[in-house]
């Protein structure tokens, strides 16, 4: 595998609309994803994670990044399969998402290993298959095609829901299953 | 400066202002003599005049001129206060605040419906005006020219000129601060007002410190009068009259009889060249000719050594000592009734945050450097490194009290409320309020007032009862409602109570068991049978009153309060009242913690809740396996906090654990740790929305390592060790 390098660096002159077809891929269980680049923050090596007692598998637990206190969701296990396993490329991904007030909270994100950065243009994006993928086809924005090889660009606003993760922690399993039905209706 | 956020510290400056308007109106009402109330009133209304006078927002000036007008009448006596008076004034305050949320909405005019307000406010403030008053005359908008002014004043003296020439005159000398047409003030209504206080003889206008016409700030004052004055009444009046402008400007008033070297004081001091203001003197009448030419050589011979100002100022008797000792009554009183009006500045709630989080980092930093001071065990380092930290802890503890303001402002918004609820209820209650001065976050006192007007409503609405009744039971007539706050042990304590009719426990049980809250009430503590009240869907009022009594505002209270992670408790005596008890936590961000090991990660308790650690061997080789320990002979439900928290045990337990006994407003619990590992500085980071509804933990921290720990939710575990507790003796009994 290749040392993860920015393919397509932000060339000067750059708009809005390009940096918008960025996207950083990286793998988790052997699968390829990717995410646009936009909500990225860093990427930070594994370590140093606190666990928080009484939380569901997929809270990792939470970290300190220069003071500010950030979970970590395990997105293998947020997609229900097993636990990622800490290994020598693991990382984490700090994301900025919307928490549902009109503000941003820092997430982090455990995969298995980071790639690169690509620039997929739109017209090689197909929209996410009703079946058939590997994970719930509500977390999917989309399948980009890369080097005659699909890449699942994943809908990190759906996945990190802060309202649903909060209500999972909880222990109430309904908000995903209302989705879920809502999404099948 | 832009003039959107111009407008918005006008409107927030304006709700402060009418919220002290609004205080003192309330005060007025006990204490109808007291000048510096009016003042504080009358002062309240011009600034929201003149401000609303720069922004050209002309239904605000215009209608807070009519209430200025009143005021102004009452101030100068001419206006007894009334109840009626105050009622509409009031009203007017009230409408004021509405015509601010009105400016906000960045509309040019009024609608309809504000107009016809208006006007029917005015109207009925109209009535006190009696017609020609001086107050009246001040029609004018309040950005008038002073030079305009000025001038017309001119004409007015020279018409008196000559009539007066041979009276003693009085002699001000005013040079106005550059910043009172900004904080509202007009030069030219002060003159006006002086003028109801006698006759201006002679005015002159110095127009030196205007700046070339490039340079001027139109909103600067930049002019100075002389004036030469005549009257009957005291200095202390005279110098009254220009009591709001005192401070900024330079104001020298001179009696009929002052002395020939006062005048050349004068003529020394002001910036104006001496030859200069010494024509202006003779030109007013206040020196002849030859008395300045002989104050002028005299000057060039007195090289007297400077004395103190005061000394001198006794010895040539140029203060009369009554004005003198009026002046320092004044000075205390105006101490005492205002303390917070002129020493505050205002920042910016982000910044402080800013500093906190800093200071938060500082602590997090500085812990970190102890840790490896330590470790190194060089003596030196060591000492630098403690001193370092006390530094920190005082820099946490002024950055955190940046954040506390006193509880005392929250509690004065409710004598409105007293009255006005008790008006609307027809009932005669006085609301009592102690232990203001207590201090708490910014944030929690301004998430309190919601829940706290709940209690009131509901104290006075159901609590207190009518007057004949009261009577019947041999009760004052005069209903008592108390505000009280203290600090205990970490948090502060607020108290909502009333001398009513208290709670039924009957009622309260059989609505309970209406409602399917409880199946029966056997066994229960009185305690638990007020608290029922707490939940939700719960009101014992028979009827529903448009205030209170809808069931919700009990347990949306309680909501609230654990919100901000407090409780709240009641108490109630049959026929001699009840008392409700919000507990909540001091400060949201920075806390002394207490690290315990538990399994293989490390738990926060916030030092202030701790009582004592116990070495737990003693207990467990007895092999008891109750749900509590004998502490000393007093009963302690204990939680194992590693089978809490489902740490994986490290095999068998090697370490000698220990008991940490907390203290939660009257509980005790024990919590069974690992390790004990001292105290530690602590910025709590909040949970977060991920986080919001675990329980047992109430936020986290940072430690010297760069660890992030968690820090234990006490009141939560408290609870739910009481709870366990009295389960596991109930099964007990039963078995």
């Amino acid at each position: 595998m290749a040392k993860p390098e920015v393919k397509e660096a932000y060339p000067s002159g750059d708009d809005e609309g390009l940096t918008q077809q960025q996207y950083l891929t990286f793998m988790l269980g052997g699968e390829t994803f990717a995410i646009g680049i936009l909500a990225i923050k860093e990427i930070i090596e594994y370590g140093n994670l606190t666990e928080v007692p009484r939380m569901p598998e997929f809270i990792r637990g939470v970290i300190n990044l220069r003071g500010a206190v950030v979970p970590v969701i395990d997105l293998s296990a947020r997609f229900g399969k097993r636990a990622t396993q800490v290994a020598r490329r693991t990382c984490i991904v700090i994301l900025e998402v919307d928490n549902g007030d009109g503000d941003t909270q820092d997430i982090g994100i455990l995969v298995d290993a980071v790639n690169e950065v690509l620039e997929i243009p739109e017209s090689d994006i197909e929209p996410a298959p009703s079946f058939g993928a590997s994970i719930k086809s509500q977390f999917i924005n989309g399948m980009g095609k890369v080097n005659e090889r699909f890449v699942i660009i994943l809908d990190i606003g759906h996945i990190l829901l802060i309202d649903e993760l909060s209500a999972l922690a909880a222990g109430q399993p309904e908000m995903e299953e209302a989705i879920a039905q809502d999404d099948e209706a | 400066m832009d003039m959107d956020d111009a407008l918005q510290t006008f409107i927030a400056e304006g709700r402060e202002l009418l919220e002290d308007m609004e205080a003192a109106l309330l005060g007025i009402e006990h204490d109808p003599e007291n000048p510096e109330t009016v003042n504080a009133i009358f002062r309240a209304a011009h600034t929201i005049k003149g401000s609303a006078g720069l922004f050209g927002l002309d239904y605000l000036v215009s209608f807070t001129h009519v209430v200025e007008s009143v005021l102004d009448q009452v101030r100068a006596g001419e206006l007894a206060v009334s109840t009626d008076l105050v009622a509409v004034l009031l009203t007017s305050c009230d409408h004021l605040s509405d015509l601010l949320s009105w400016v906000s909405t960045g509309e040019e005019n009024l609608n309809d419906d504000m107009q016809r307000k208006s006007a029917s406010i005015e109207q009925r403030l109209s009535t006190y005006l009696s017609g020609s008053s001086v107050a009246a005359d001040v029609v004018e908008s309040s950005a008038q020219e002073a030079d305009a002014a000025a001038a017309e004043e001119n004409d007015v003296c020279a018409a008196q000129d000559a009539a007066v020439s041979d009276q003693d005159l009085w002699h001000l000398s005013l040079r106005f601060g550059h910043d009172v047409l900004r904080h509202g003030m007009d030069p030219v209504s002060f003159i006006r007002y002086l003028a109801t206080l006698g006759t201006i003889h002679h005015i002159e206008t110095l127009w030196d410190e205007l700046p070339a016409a490039d340079k001027m700030d139109p909103e600067s004052c930049y002019t100075g009068f002389e004036i030469s004055f005549i009257s009957d009444e005291s200095k202390e009046t005279i110098e009254n009259v220009f009591e709001f402008v005192r401070e900024e400007s330079s104001i020298r008033i001179f009696t009929p009889d002052s002395r020939r070297e006062e005048y050349i004081r004068l003529i020394q001091e002001l910036p104006e060249e001496d030859m200069k203001i010494g024509e202006i003197l003779v030109r007013c009448g206040t020196l002849t000719r030859c008395e300045l030419e002989a104050a002028l050589s005299s000057q060039q011979q007195s090289d007297e050594s400077l004395k103190p100002i005061g000394e001198y100022l006794l010895e040539e008797k140029a203060v009369q000592p009554e004005v003198m000792s009026a002046a320092l009554n004044k000075q205390k009183s105006v101490k005492d009734a205002r303390p917070p009006e002129a020493s505050l500045i205002r920042v910016d709630a982000e910044k402080l945050d800013t500093l906190i989080n800093l200071v938060g980092e500082l602590i997090i930093a500085g812990a970190g450097t102890n840790m490896i001071a330590q470790r190194s065990g060089m003596p030196d380092l060591m000492e630098a490194t403690e001193t370092l930290s006390r530094l920190v802890e005082e820099v946490r503890d002024s950055a955190l009290n940046l954040r506390m303001v006193q509880i005392g402002a929250t509690f004065n918004r409710f004598q409105r409320v007293v009255r006005d609820v008790s008006q609307e209820l027809g009932k005669d209650i006085v609301l009592k309020i102690s232990g203001g001065e207590t201090e708490l976050d910014k944030t929690v006192v301004e998430k309190i007032a919601d829940p706290l007007t709940h209690l009131v409503r509901n104290a006075m609405d159901h609590g207190i009862e009518a007057a004949d009744i009261r009577e019947a039971k041999g009760k004052p007539a005069q209903g008592n409602l108390k505000l009280n706050a203290y600090h205990d042990a970490g948090s502060i304590v607020i108290e909502v109570s009333d001398d009513g009719g208290g709670l039924s426990k009957e009622k309260i049980l059989s609505k309970a068991i209406d409602r399917g809250l409880i199946s029966d009430g056997s066994g229960m503590a009185d305690k638990e049978i007020f608290n029922l009240i707490f939940e939700a869907g719960f009101s014992t009022a028979d009827q529903i009153s448009n205030l209170s009594g809808r069931g919700v505002g009990m347990d949306v209270v309680r909501r609230n309060i654990e919100a901000l992670r407090g409780t709240v408790e009641l108490d109630s005596e049959p026929g001699k009242g009840t008392t409700v008890k919000i507990r909540l936590p001091l400060t949201l961000a920075i806390i002394d913690g207490f690290l315990v090991g538990v399994g293989n990660s490390g738990y926060v308790i916030p030092l202030d809740m701790v009582v004592e650690c116990v070495e737990y061997g003693a207990w467990k080789e007895s092999g008891s396996n109750s749900s509590c320990l004998n502490l000393r002979g007093e009963v302690l439900p204990y939680i194992r906090l590693g089978d809490y928290f489902d740490e994986a045990s490290s095999g068998q337990r090697r370490e000698r654990e220990s008991v940490v006994v907390v203290r939660y407003g009257e509980h005790k619990v024990g919590l069974v740790v690992d390790r004990l590992m001292g105290e530690f500085q602590t910025v709590i980071k909040p949970l977060g929305r991920m986080f919001s509804r675990i329980s047992g933990i109430s936020g986290f921290t940072i430690l010297g390592s760069g660890e992030v720990v968690l820090i234990l939710d006490v009141p939560g575990l408290v609870q739910e060790a009481e709870s366990y507790f009295s389960e596991h003796e109930k099964r007990a009994i039963s078995a």
